[in-house]
């Protein structure tokens, strides 16, 4: 079994290789006091980023950034850019979601750039502002928010007699049981292992993971909200209402173009991401709020938005936060990002954005993000994020993969989750009540 | 996870028995120089730099690639990160001792891990070398009818990319794709063999489906190397070939069953492919499933030296196994 090992070696060897090649990259950034224009790197996955990068480079040749796209986040990203720190060779510039930005400041992976930064304060949504400022130090500029809605199969809706998308969780449930009933391979949705998919929907409950009191952690996945949120799904997974392809998954764009998987609830980021995905079904979608806990006093939730940061090492840190600044408030970059990427701008500025209004030909020229912007208000903006969410989302992720294969029960998930984060801020050395 | 070191074994193989009788022997030849004149120092020297030529590259890569990151990696074990308040500022690296070491085998996701590969190989390997065994024994057998095409069909798997063939396998399991679990509806049976319950010996299967031609053919190639004339004599003897297979053929075989074991210690202690493919079509896999999936969870959570502490202990687990295994065999191949 020899070849195995070899195997192995040769991960690590490339995996080196990438680190050497990102390190020649990026060591060309340190140069600003030569007369050439200052060369920034940054690294993100989102799709969109590459052509505002191109739209900067050619307003600004004396700054010019070069875009390397990474694994996303969690697939492997992440480990790159930390990696990449601490190796003393990551790029200026980095795309970081908000719920593991507290991860990087823990890790020391960013760079404190207030001074440059502080500036443009007012231009930005207060509380995205308070993402990217962690004790009072700012480590980028925020790029966006990701309300989530219910993106849905109108055809199939009439076809299975739904004339309007449930509004609330007891008309989704009814819903789910209506169509599986009707026909027993059709299911209404899917639930899928994505951690930070339910995140969202905990976020909509106001049932917080995460708080502080003091210079101590508190940690609340367990509590009496969090448990409601997990025996409504466990519910719908113990009646087989649900269909459970992994989330993002092939085989979960092959049921929706299918027409076995009728509706998914995810975040504006996700419209485009459908759209390429289960593209012989265009047109045949429509995106309406998601569903509601209490009818009289919506509340919505978010799943994911993320921040162009500055990373530790960025010897042209203010250069970078100009680029960080420009890219998420400059009218032609937001009409891009909104239109490839699928953000919700976090800018003030881009929420009067054309690209906003725009028809969606593959949601059947509905202006979806109408259905977003009315969801705005109704957003917990109190939401916190922990420093240990690479070990919890992948732990959570681990306990919705059993609970969808019928190993495990979400409430007890919850349980074991909130356990292991507990145990790992411990062993960080860091205080923590809630054990 | 580097341990794979396969000198020890390889000492013990046939080819290198034969070759170390009829290979060259430079040491005696220089041992017969009567006496070292000027000229003959100045070819020594020579000669000297000559070898040293020939072995830099070796020693350069091995020395660069095998023992820094080994080093390396011993070094980072022994440093924590330390956090201060909400932890949401810089770390400080401090020296930690073996704490790193305690932590990891106090874990009980770590431990389970270990437990997991343990468990896996202890029935997954006997299982796949006697499998090999008794294949390379009828390949040997006289009487067996198309030998070359049954020695190919049997290897082939293994020429396939293990990756490739985890993902054949993951898609022959995967619950609504499985045309086994479908097989097993039709008599009625509940099967899903990526439950939690099935899991392992899922991946077992896919191990055994991979490697067993390999280990197959490193036992082939022993028994073709016994000289024809034993199995003749105890033929004339009056020997079934079963007994001709038990009182000889295993016995003379015994380095490479040596060797396939220690090999397939090591592969098994390194299980990563297997699973991570697996992993597509069973979420339900844990992300710490092996003790590699473990230390690569924390590498991801931005925890290097508890990482790199857990890589240690993998290492030298496998290292004990394999080679106390093979001390352990020769220990009683000497008292034979």
């Amino acid at each position: 079994m020899r070849v195995r090992s070899v195997r192995t070696a040769a991960v690590l060897a490339a995996a080196a290789m990438t680190a050497a090649v990102a390190g020649c990259s990026s060591s060309s950034s340190s140069s600003p006091a030569a007369s050439g224009p200052v060369k920034l790197a940054f690294w993100g996955w989102a799709p969109g980023y590459a052509q505002s990068v191109a739209l900067w480079n050619k307003s600004h040749p004396d700054i010019q950034v070069s875009f390397d796209t990474t694994a996303s986040g969690s697939k492997g990203g992440y480990t790159k850019m930390l990696t990449a720190v601490k190796a003393g060779n990551a790029p200026c510039l980095a795309q970081v979601g908000y719920e593991t930005l507290p991860s990087f400041a823990a890790a020391g992976a960013l760079q404190d750039v207030t001074r440059y930064a502080s500036a443009d304060k007012s231009q930005f949504a207060g509380w995205t502002w308070n993402q990217v400022t962690i004790d009072g130090q700012t480590y980028g500029a925020p790029v966006d928010t990701a309300p989530m809605a219910l993106l849905y199969r109108k055809d199939l809706f009439t076809k299975y007699g739904i004339t309007t998308p449930p509004t609330t969780w007891a008309q989704y449930a009814a819903d789910a049981a209506k169509v599986h009933k009707a026909d027993p391979s059709v299911y209404l949705g899917d639930f899928g292992n994505d951690a930070y998919n339910y995140a969202g929907l905990a976020w909509q409950a106001g049932a917080q993971w995460f708080g502080t009191s003091g210079n101590q952690w508190q940690v609340s996945m367990d509590s009496a909200a969090n448990q409601k949120v997990a025996s409504f799904w466990q519910g719908l997974e113990s009646k087989g209402l649900l269909k459970n392809d992994p989330s993002y998954d092939p085989s979960l764009y092959s049921d929706m173009a299918k027409g076995t998987i009728l509706s998914d609830v995810n975040a504006v980021w996700d419209t485009p991401v459908l759209a390429s995905s289960v593209k012989s079904t265009s047109g045949d979608w429509a995106v309406a709020p998601m569903p509601v806990w209490n009818a009289a006093d919506p509340q919505y939730g978010n799943d994911g938005g993320s921040a162009t940061t500055v990373l530790k090492g960025c010897k042209d840190a203010q250069q970078a936060t100009e680029f960080a600044m420009w890219m998420s408030t400059n009218a032609a970059s937001l009409s891009n990002l909104i239109k490839v990427t699928g953000i919700y701008p976090a800018a003030t500025s881009g929420l009067t954005n054309p690209a906003l209004s725009a028809p969606d030909p593959f949601y059947g020229g509905q202006t979806i993000f109408d259905v977003f912007k009315s969801e705005m208000p109704d957003i917990n903006t109190g939401w916190q994020w922990g420093p240990t969410m690479t070990q919890t989302s992948t732990d959570l992720g681990d306990g919705l993969g059993s609970v969808e294969t019928g190993n495990a029960q979400l409430p007890g998930v919850l349980s074991t989750v909130q356990t292991k984060t507990v145990s790992e801020l411990k062993q960080q050395g860091l205080s923590v009540s809630g054990g | 996870m580097t341990t794979a070191t396969p000198e020890p074994p390889a000492a013990a193989g046939p080819r290198t028995r034969g070759a170390r009788t009829r290979g060259p022997r430079p040491a005696p030849a220089r041992a017969a120089e009567p006496r070292p004149g000027p000229r003959a120092a100045g070819q020594q020297r020579r000669q000297a730099r000559t070898a040293a030529a020939f072995i830099a590259p070796f020693a350069v890569l091995f020395a660069g690639m095998y023992l820094a990151p080994i080093g390396y990696t011993v070094y980072q074990s022994l440093f924590r990160v330390h956090h201060s308040g909400l932890g949401l500022s810089a770390p400080t690296t401090v020296f930690a001792g073996l704490s790193n070491y305690g932590t990891a085998l106090d874990d009980p996701a770590f431990r389970g891990s270990l437990l997991r590969v343990l468990l896996i190989g202890i029935v997954q390997v006997p299982v796949m070398l006697v499998l090999a065994l008794v294949l390379a024994l009828l390949l040997d057998a006289r009487t067996t009818l198309f030998k070359r095409f049954f020695r190919l069909a049997f290897f082939l798997p293994y020429a396939l990319p293990g990756v490739i063939g985890a993902i054949m396998w993951s898609y022959l399991v995967a619950p609504g794709l499985s045309p086994i679990t479908a097989a097993a509806h039709h008599l009625g049976l509940q099967l899903n063999l990526t439950s939690n319950a099935l899991l392992a010996p899922t991946i077992g299967n896919m191990l055994t489906w991979g490697w067993t031609g390999y280990n197959m053919l490193i036992i082939y190639s022993a028994l073709q190397a016994i000289p024809a004339e034993l199995s003749e004599a105890a033929k004339m003897d009056g020997c079934s070939p079963l007994r001709i297979a038990w009182h000889i053929k295993i016995p003379m075989v015994r380095p490479a069953l040596v060797l396939t074991t220690v090999f397939s210690v090591i592969g098994t202690a390194q299980l990563y492919n297997e699973p991570a493919i697996l992993h597509n079509v069973a979420p339900n896999l844990s992300s710490d499933y092996t003790p590699i999936f473990a230390a690569y969870d924390q590498i991801n959570a931005d925890n290097f030296n508890a990482a790199a502490a857990e890589s240690v202990i993998l290492a030298v687990l496998a290292f004990a196994l394999s080679f106390g295994f093979l001390k352990f065999m020769q220990r009683r191949g000497e008292a034979l």
